[in-house]
This record gives C-alpha cells, sequence and structure tokens, in this order.
C-alpha cells in the first residue's frame, strides 16, 4: 500500500516524473514481468517456428534477443517459473463482465490491494509461491465459469500461432485460437497484456522535453523486452487483423511482431465468441481496443484518462492514417489479408507521434472544434474575401492557417470541411518539415468529407509559420493554385494581414488578467486587444479597473476554455501562473478532458453544469445550447464568485467575438 | 513539355527514384545551393523552378521533386505526364534503390513522353566506399537505354549542376524535330494541346 500510494502522489504531484520510492517498485515490477516473459518466449518461439516462412530474418533475430534477454536476467531455472505463472495468474483477479450494449465490455480488473500484494511477493521471497499454488485454482475455476458462460469453445484444438498470419481474418473460424484448453489461452493471453501493462506504468521515462516528439520515431531500438518500453505511460500500436505490426509509438514495429500478434489474439479470441473488446483495466492500467475492419488499435495507457477520452484518440489516429492513405486500404487487405501496410506509410512516424503528442496538448482533440488566430474584424475579413474569391474558382478548401491556428477558411458551395478534418490535415502539413522547403502538392484524403477518395492539397508557406493550403479535387491542376496562392499572397501583403498575423502571434490570446473587471463599466466593453493596449500604458500602477493583481484574473480564475456549439470553434485562455510550467499545463489538460468526458458520459448525462472542488483546482462547467464553458479557478476560490467571474467571461468574450471567432464560417453550414 | 520561344525554353522536369536515394537533396543543392544531412521525407510531390542560361538560350526548368514511398507510385503518372526530361536517381550504396531505378526507366520508356530526355543519376558518389552499384554496370545499362549517366553527390555537390546543365543542353537540341519549320505532326499537336493544359 505505502508504494501505491508513493506511486499515485507522484502522479499527482507532476504528471510523470516519479518518486525514487516508485524506483524499486518498477524493478520489481520488471522483474515480475521478465518472469512473465521468460513463460512467454516458448510459446512465441513456437509461434515465431510456424510463422517462418513469412517472416524474414529480423524476427528470428529478435526472437533470439529476446530469450538471450529472459536468459541474462536470471530465470534460467524451469519450475521456478511455473511457480511464477502460477502465482501471477492466481494474485490478479480476472473478471469478465458481459456489458448491456450488443458488444459486450470485458473488463479485467484487478485490485489494487491485490497488486501490491503481488509485487511484495515477486519481489524477493519465494515463499509465497505455495499461497499463489493454492489460490490458482481457484482464480483457473473463476476465469473457466466466465468464459463458459460466454459460450466460448473451451475445445478448440488448434495452436495460437495459426490465427496469426495463416487464419487471416480472426473471426474466421473458432478452432483459430486455444492450444490445449480455450480458457487457459485467453487467461494467457490476458496475462501476457496484464503483465506488460503493470510494468509499464510506473515508468518515470516519457518526458524528455517538449520537441522531442518531433523527431519521428522514438526509441526505435526498444522492444517489447526493453525495461525502458515497458515503463512508457501510454502506448499505442496499430496491427493488421493478421497481427502484422502497422505502427507503434516506441519501439521498432517489426521488433514487436511478437506482441502485435498476442494483442491481435485478443481481439479474435473475443470476436470468436460473437462479441466485441473494449477495453481490459488491469491496476491502473486501461487496454482499449479500436477495431476498423482489418485494422486493430490499441492504446494501452496508465495516465488515468477516461476510456471515451483514449477510444477519441484511437478514432483519430485511425483518421490520421485515413487521411494518409483512404479507406481503400481495406480493399488490399480483401486481396491478401497478410497484406503488410508498413513500407505504405513510410517516412509518415512523424505525423503520428505528432497526433500523439497533441492529444496531450491540444483541446482540439477532444473538443471537435477547432481555434482561430485572434485579429481584426477587417484583417480576417479581408483575408477571408480573397479566400472566398478563390474558392469560387473553383478550389474546394481554401484554408489560412498559422500553426495550429486558423486565419480564415472558406469552401466551395456545400463542402462542410470538418474540424476533426482540419486537426488533422494541420497536424499532417506541421508534422511533416519537406512543406516548408517548397511548394508542394499531395494527395490527401479528408476522412470525415469522404473517406474513400483523394484530395490534391496544393500547401505554401507564406510565413514561419504561416501557410496555405488549397484542396481540390482535380489532380491537373497544380498551376492553376499556385496562381490562386500568387493572387491570395498579393493580397494578403497588401492588406498587411501576414505582418497583423505575426503580431498576433507576439501578442498571444485572452489572458485572464485581462478579463474586464466590472461589466457595468463601459470602457470595459473595448476589445481585448485595446485594452492590452491600455494596461501597457499603465503598466506599473496595480489598480487597474478592477484588476487582480495577484495570481491570475479575478476570483481566482486560472484559465478558461470556451466551445461555441454554433461556429464548432473554441477558444481558450493563454496559460498564465501558476498554471506556466508544462507539467501544470498538461495536468489542467487532463483534468478538463475528464470534466469534457463526465459532461458528455451518455449514461450518467449530459449536464448542464458542474463544479468540482479538489486539492488543485475548483473547475467548474457550463453547457448551454450555444457554448461549452470550462474554467479552472484557485482551489481556494468560492463557489458563488466563480459563478459571477464565469458569467462576465462569456459576456467578455460575447464582446470580442469577432476577433476571436471566424464569424464568416456560417457560410459553410456547420 | 518543352516550349521553345525567343530562345526561352521552359521544360517540365521529373525525378523519380526509390525513397532515401537523394532527389529531394539533389535539387535542393541545385536550386538553394543547400544540403541537409537528414533530409525528411518528400510529401507528395515539392516543386522547383530554375531559369538556366544554356548557349545564349535560357532554359526555365519546372522541377517536380517526387516522393519516393510506395504509396506515390501509383500517383507518380500525375507528376511524370508531360514532362520533357526526367532525372532517375539511385542511391549507390543501395542495391535495391537501383533495382528501383531500372523500374521506373521501364515505366518512362511505357508511359511517358517518347522524345524524353532522361539522366541516370547515383547519388551520394562521396561514400564510395560503401558502393554496391558500379558504375560500370550503370554505364552500360543507361546506354543501352539512351539513358546519360552521372555519378553524383548533393553533399558535396560533385556533378549536380553538370547534371542539371547536361540536361538543359540536351533540352533544345531534341526540340527543333519536332517543329520542323512550322509543321505540326497530328499525334504531336495532340500531345502538346494536353501538356499545355497542365502546364501552362
Amino acid at each position: 500500500m505505502e508504494t501505491d500510494s508513493a506511486r499515485e502522489s507522484g502522479e499527482e504531484e507532476n504528471g510523470f516524473t516519479q518518486p525514487e520510492i516508485g524506483d524499486d517498485d518498477i524493478d520489481n515490477v520488471a522483474e515480475d514481468f521478465r518472469d512473465g516473459l521468460g513463460l512467454l518466449s516458448p510459446k512465441e518461439k513456437t509461434m515465431e517456428e510456424r510463422r517462418n516462412g513469412t517472416l524474414d530474418s529480423d524476427n528470428d533475430s529478435d526472437d533470439n534477443s529476446r530469450i538471450r534477454t529472459v536468459d541474462e536476467n536470471g530465470n534460467a531455472d524451469d519450475s521456478s517459473r511455473i511457480e511464477v505463472e502460477e502465482g501471477q495468474s492466481d494474485s490478479s483477479r480476472i473478471e469478465v463482465e458481459e456489458g448491456q450494449s450488443d458488444s459486450s465490455r470485458i473488463e479485467v480488473e484487478e485490485g489494487q490491494a491485490d497488486s501490491n500484494r503481488q509485487i511484495a511477493e515477486f519481489s524477493s521471497e519465494n515463499n509465497n509461491f505455495v499461497e499463489g499454488h493454492k489460490e490458482i485454482s481457484e482464480a483457473r475455476e473463476h476465469l473457466e465459469d466466465d468464459f463458459s458462460e460466454q459460450e466460448i469453445e473451451v475445445e478448440a484444438p488448434t495452436s495460437p500461432s495459426s490465427s496469426g498470419y495463416a487464419g487471416g481474418r480472426g473471426s474466421s473460424s473458432a478452432a483459430s485460437i486455444g492450444s490445449a484448453s480455450g480458457s487457459e489461452e485467453i487467461r494467457d493471453a490476458l496475462r501476457s497484456g496484464d503483465g506488460v501493462t503493470e510494468c509499464f506504468g510506473n515508468g518515470n521515462g516519457e518526458h524528455r522535453g517538449q520537441a522531442s516528439w518531433a523527431h519521428g520515431k522514438r526509441y526505435s531500438n526498444e522492444d517489447e523486452t526493453s525495461i525502458s518500453w515497458r515503463k512508457r505511460k501510454k502506448h499505442f500500436f496499430v496491427l493488421s487483423h493478421s497481427g502484422k505490426p502497422i505502427y507503434s509509438r516506441y519501439g521498432d514495429e517489426h521488433k514487436l511482431a511478437g506482441f502485435s500478434a498476442t494483442l491481435q489474439a485478443i481481439v479474435s479470441f473475443v470476436e470468436n465468441g460473437g462479441d466485441h473488446i473494449k477495453l481490459v483495466r488491469a491496476g491502473n492500467h486501461q487496454i482499449i481496443f479500436l477495431v476498423k475492419g482489418p485494422i486493430y488499435l490499441v492504446c494501452i495507457s496508465c495516465t488515468e484518462e477516461p476510456f471515451q477520452a483514449l477510444k477519441g484518440q484511437l478514432e483519430l489516429l485511425y483518421d490520421q492514417m485515413l487521411l494518409i492513405l483512404t479507406k481503400s486500404i481495406d480493399k488490399c487487405f480483401e486481396k491478401n489479408s497478410k497484406f503488410d501496410m508498413t513500407p505504405l506509410l513510410g517516412g509518415t512516424d512523424v505525423v503520428f507521434s505528432s497526433l500523439i503528442h497533441a492529444f496531450s496538448w491540444n483541446p482540439a482533440t477532444y473538443l471537435h472544434a477547432y481555434t482561430c488566430l485572434p485579429l481584426r474584424h477587417s484583417t480576417r475579413q479581408a483575408a477571408g474575401a480573397i479566400l472566398q474569391d478563390v474558392a469560387d474558382s473553383g478550389v474546394l478548401f481554401a484554408i489560412l492557417m498559422c500553426r495550429h491556428k486558423v486565419i480564415s477558411l472558406f469552401g466551395a458551395q456545400k463542402a462542410i470541411l470538418h474540424p476533426d478534418d482540419m486537426l488533422l490535415l494541420s497536424n499532417f502539413v506541421l508534422s511533416s518539415e519537406s512543406f516548408r522547403t517548397s511548394e508542394s502538392f499531395s494527395p490527401i484524403c479528408l476522412p470525415q468529407f469522404n473517406p474513400m477518395a483523394f484530395l490534391y492539397a496544393y500547401v505554401q508557406y507564406l510565413g514561419v509559420d504561416t501557410y496555405l493550403m488549397l484542396l481540390t479535387t482535380d489532380s491537373d491542376s497544380f498551376f492553376h493554385l499556385k496562381e490562386c496562392r500568387i493572387r491570395i499572397e498579393n493580397v494578403l501583403v497588401k492588406s498587411n494581414v501576414l505582418s497583423e498575423v505575426q503580431r498576433s502571434m507576439l501578442d498571444g490570446c485572452l489572458r485572464v488578467e485581462d478579463l474586464p473587471g466590472d461589466p457595468t463599466l463601459p470602457s470595459d466593453s473595448l476589445s481585448f486587444r485595446l485594452r492590452r493596449d491600455k494596461n501597457l500604458q499603465v503598466a506599473g500602477s496595480s489598480t487597474g479597473t478592477g484588476r487582480n493583481t495577484g495570481i491570475g484574473g479575478p476570483a481566482g480564475l486560472w484559465h478558461f476554455m470556451y466551445r461555441s456549439n454554433y461556429l464548432d470553434q473554441y477558444v481558450a485562455s493563454e496559460f498564465s501562473p501558476p498554471i506556466n510550467s508544462r507539467n501544470a499545463q498538461k495536468r489542467l489538460f487532463r483534468a478538463y478532458q475528464k470534466l469534457h468526458t463526465s459532461m458528455h458520459d451518455k449514461d450518467v448525462g449530459p449536464h448542464k453544469m458542474q463544479y468540482r472542488k479538489d486539492e488543485n483546482y475548483v473547475l467548474l462547467c457550463w453547457i448551454t445550447q450555444e457554448f461549452e464553458l470550462y474554467a479552472a479557478f484557485d482551489p481556494l476560490a468560492e463557489k458563488s464568485s466563480a459563478i459571477t467571474v464565469c458569467n462576465r467571461v462569456c459576456q467578455w468574450l460575447r464582446d470580442v467575438e469577432s476577433e476571436i471567432f471566424l464569424l464568416e464560417a456560417s457560410p459553410l453550414s456547420w | 513539355m518543352a516550349t521553345v520561344g525567343n530562345k526561352n525554353v521552359q521544360a517540365k522536369l521529373v525525378l523519380l527514384g526509390d525513397m532515401g536515394a537523394g532527389k529531394s537533396s539533389l535539387v535542393l543543392r541545385f536550386v538553394k545551393g543547400q544540403f541537409f544531412a537528414y533530409q525528411e521525407s518528400t510529401i507528395g510531390a515539392a516543386f522547383f523552378s530554375q531559369t538556366l542560361a544554356v548557349n545564349e538560350t535560357s532554359v526555365k526548368l519546372e522541377i517536380w521533386d517526387t516522393a519516393g514511398q510506395e504509396r506515390y507510385h501509383s500517383l507518380a503518372p500525375m507528376y511524370y505526364r508531360g514532362a520533357a526530361a526526367a532525372i532517375i536517381v539511385y542511391d549507390i550504396t543501395n542495391l535495391d534503390s537501383f533495382v528501383r531505378a531500372k523500374k521506373w526507366v521501364q515505366e518512362l520508356q511505357k508511359q511517358g513522353n517518347p522524345n524524353m530526355v532522361m539522366a541516370l543519376a547515383g547519388n551520394k558518389s562521396d561514400m564510395i566506399e560503401k558502393s554496391k552499384v558500379s558504375p560500370e554496370e550503370a554505364k552500360v545499362y543507361a546506354q543501352e537505354n539512351g539513358l546519360f549517366f552521372m555519378e553524383t553527390s548533393a553533399k558535396t555537390a560533385q556533378n549536380v549542376n553538370e547534371l542539371f546543365y547536361e540536361i538543359a543542353r540536351r533540352l533544345p537540341k531534341a526540340e527543333p524535330v519536332q517543329h520542323p519549320a512550322g509543321m505540326v505532326l497530328a499525334d504531336r499537336s495532340a500531345e502538346r494541346a494536353r501538356s499545355s493544359s497542365c502546364c501552362s
């Protein structure tokens, strides 16, 4: 219990770093997992052998190294390995529940106390194995009962390996899984997932500086035997229905072939039971599965993000893949179920890692809205006019952006651009360095617009961070789009839009300190930009118009986020003290994400208002037909004054809406 | 297609080859004089233009630097259609990239403009000690298939300008044959009409 609470407080303190006591914890768990691997490897080896025909030498060498690792860890004694196996499976309490919906949810829950005891048991003392022996029979009975309730075939003859490469679609035959007995098979599968997740969990290794995602594949030398790999807090995997790895956030995909096959086995086992797997819970880890035809996406996380949020992230990851390849990729799997997709995604690691990074800082990933760069209304109108002009000349979408913020956009008649498509498109362009070097013309697919077809994107940077995207359905129109770009650029330069954009990037967005004090004072209805200028003039004099001179805004307002439901746009205030460290920002981001999920929970919600207080913040969420407001206050903030401030924020945003939102977007009939 | 007018020639040039062969590096070295050891993968195709003076003629090259990734192979015709010249690039330290280059040559011979000026560039000649493709073999292959061959290095700039200038020199030579004193052959006119619509 002690280690566990230490771990939790470490998580609370700053998101990723781990107090020293946690490191011992990690070692214990890692050892535990190595034991688990020692057990798994013979089985995986047979899998490798059976697949030898289709595998290249890479996998063989990988297999060797895995075995070697096990040996190095000194688990030479076979009998001790068996002891560990039994003990491990017993101490994790596995519960399988039928969900209410047609697709049942499988949850494997492991009590906190149990896992702690497990850690204690396997750290050094072997005498606990005896106890393990007693309980193993119980656990096995429990499992078998549950699975027989689900009418899963227990007497399945063939080996699990065949479900990988030979079996094709996991659901094709019930016989494709289960070696000696079906229940034992799934238990192995679950346990392997279990062991793995337990081991990543306690990691303190994730945070390696902000921009480290930018270099494409990170830690490609890792595989499932690396301790550092297991310590990662959040893994993403994409694999094909035949178990071939397609993408892994950490580690080299090809080295993770065995691990992918395990994930595939779990999915297809449940599918054979006429069911769909959604979530496996193991200690403080969640394993989320998303099946999209022949493509499986899996997230293994101990970040305590809600299931719905993680599932949404997997959906976006899948859509990002469609943006690069379109949904016609499914046809390749129809022709050849063993189709290897990795070559098709060559060079796109950076796109995925940047998207995954966005999952921890960009609210657009769960608000399903985009944000605009604050600009004078007239400036935005000038940009919008020329984009509309171009859109009328046969361009499907004309989008002008600065980093991830929209300056202006226009679509041809009846063409609707979904905020998620915008997120994925801008992520694609921003993460690929090659767009910065020259004008580009590239096929892309907007999954929400049409997942089957390519559009052609003309992309050109007009400044350091400002870029123009012109989308068309005509693959021959490069030179037309080039002319359009020249026209647009001329207008933008003449009307000073580009210099205004630069200025706005320097100024930043709304600040909580600038929240007008008393709404009855007429001077406060000035635009926030003018207000800021005024504040600069009176800089030093601490008695501004009702401005809070302490940390944050009035009534302890630290931060807010506002989503306009009519526009599908959001605006968030700049981070200011005390939310100025990246850890604090990430923690607030996660808190908002949790709040968002609970507000939109379909089982108990949707809610209209939520007031939540913990040791970090007072969080207030207010949802109306018109907007969603999320606000974070000092934990000592009073409820009544917090509500008053929220009203003032809404009023403020209404006053400056022409500067912070793209109001001309309405012709797109959002 | 190359077009001639008042000693100004405009020509579409496409670079093809396996990923990592150095197509973007060659173009960047030629157009901007830059070289990056870790050049990011090209997405789709990047467009550059550069004007050269060759024998009192100014040749404006419209350069399409295509992406080498497999997912873009099916889209390559979009870029090489109507091209007056092509550079097929391989990495001398990578035999697979040479095999891939031969496939590009075949495809262009089948699908491309029959009068296309084609160059075979064995890139990364600065890493000659790791070479897997002998220059003799490449040269013989190039001669057999009507290409001209050069070993280049985007890193050291060796033969980079030479490569593009040689293409520019060969272009106007190819041209007069197609315009014998204002008479236009039927099949050429069709092709010209198409090309003018895609590269105005």
